[in-house]
């Protein structure tokens, strides 16, 4: 195996050590729009004091039980630091958002994959340049949709 | 089973010392606790041991209470080795640790202090009164303050384990209250006795809030009541001005100069 480690093919559809259950339905737990780190605006009212969730684009769809474990109570911003432009918008945002919108706590979500880190530096720049101090998470997913790690940093 | 769990561990260790000595293996430090009214369940589930790790526990515990009851052993995959946990604090209670490790520098200070006491001709009271300004002022004021009304309003306030705790804050602020008088009096037995009382005293009661309380309440907290938190405790750093920690910096950093190099000599 070499290469991306971001692009590289993996499949895992045989699978076979499901647990969980799939009966009831999952209400989505989103309470706003827009959510992409380029559309949202830090004077929107939904962020105003809130818990952020700040996820890269794959964790939604690797992990499971995203909604119901993650994105519940919080307001999110989804981006990707591999493959959007302009990041240093992204950098103003989250300082603004803790500067101007006072936002609670701010959990960055990102994939294992290395170029993923790059939206936890964002997040981490974005912080230290704001001159409120807040409470900052990482959730790092693993590509089976497993979280490898949870922590304050 | 069940009314052991339900029992004071004081009262548990008492009837039967090798309880205490088990739980000693498992980091579990209750035997010199001077309180002793957790209850056993709460005492067990409070360190988050790993489940193979506290059945094992709980299986010796048993055992040692009922040697004669047939009590099934726990069967423990030997090829699974549990990682060592490592502990890691949220923002605001990490605050509070590191708020501890001024403290400890303190502490580390108070045998020498102590024997530079009783070896001076006159107590020298400055030194005394500048020491309780800054357990009744650092420890107690800004940091013990900050437990007691915002950290310790997270959990169940009336859990043996909180109770301790504010017990502990209390006979320390007696401790002190007899180094004063000690100091009034120019009486160094008195001083010495305190101040050693009080090293011991705390000494205990910050390895178990670091290793056992603070890691406990952090695993209760959500995001949102750990960003609550955070803001609360700046607010009331806040309140006493960003000097205030320097000040006792600057007082600690003074006395390892002086006692240090008395200790050198």
């Amino acid at each position: 195996m070499s290469g991306c480690p971001g692009s590289r093919t993996i499949d895992f559809s045989e699978k076979t050590d499901q647990e969980g259950s799939e009966t009831g339905k999952r209400p989505s737990q989103l309470r706003q729009w827009p959510i992409q780190m380029h559309l949202v605006s830090p004077q929107a009212p939904y962020f105003q004091g809130k818990d952020i969730l700040l996820a890269a684009d794959c964790t939604a769809f690797s992990l499971g039980d995203f909604h119901k474990d993650y994105l519940k109570g919080k307001s999110i911003a989804i981006a990707c630091p591999k493959l959007d432009s302009d990041q240093e918008v992204y950098t103003e945002k989250i300082k603004a958002l803790i500067d101007d919108a006072k936002i609670n706590t701010l959990t960055v979500m990102i994939m294992q994959v290395p170029c993923c880190f790059g939206l936890a530096q964002i997040a981490k720049e974005g912080a230290e340049k704001a001159s409120r101090k807040i409470p900052v998470k990482q959730v790092v997913v693993g590509l089976e949709g497993n979280i490898l790690s949870e922590e304050w940093i | 089973m069940e009314n052991v769990l339900n029992k004071e561990i004081k009262k548990i260790i008492d009837d039967c010392p090798e309880v205490g000595r088990i739980l000693d293996e498992y980091g579990i430090g209750c035997v010199p606790c001077s309180v002793g009214t957790c209850l056993l369940k709460d005492v067990v589930g409070i360190h988050n041991l790993d489940p193979e790790r506290e059945a094992t526990l709980m299986y010796r515990i048993e055992k040692a209470i009922y040697p004669d009851r047939q009590v099934a052993k726990p069967v423990i995959d030997t090829t699974k080795k549990s990682a060592p946990k490592k502990i890691t604090y949220s923002p605001p209670v990490k605050k509070l640790v590191d708020e501890h490790v001024l403290i400890k520098r303190l502490l580390a200070l108070v045998p020498t202090i102590v024997d530079y006491i009783e070896s001076s001709m006159k107590v020298d009271k400055d030194l005394v009164l500048r020491c309780v300004d800054f357990i009744r002022t650092y420890a107690d004021k800004y940091h013990h303050m900050k437990e007691e009304d915002i950290l310790f309003k997270y959990v169940d306030e009336k859990a043996e384990i909180i109770q301790v705790m504010y017990k502990d804050h209390d006979t320390g602020r007696g401790y002190i209250r007899e180094v004063v008088e000690g100091a009034e009096k120019g009486n160094k037995a008195q001083i010495k006795q305190n101040m050693l009382a009080y090293q011991e005293l705390l000494t205990q009661h910050i390895k178990k809030e670091d290793e056992i309380l603070y890691p406990w309440i952090d695993r209760q907290l959500s995001t949102t009541q750990v960003g609550e938190m955070f803001r609360r405790c700046n607010e009331a750093d806040a309140s006493v001005g960003e000097e205030l920690p320097k000040k006792y910096e600057k007082l600690i950093t003074d006395l390892e100069e002086k006692f240090l190099q008395e200790v050198v000599k």
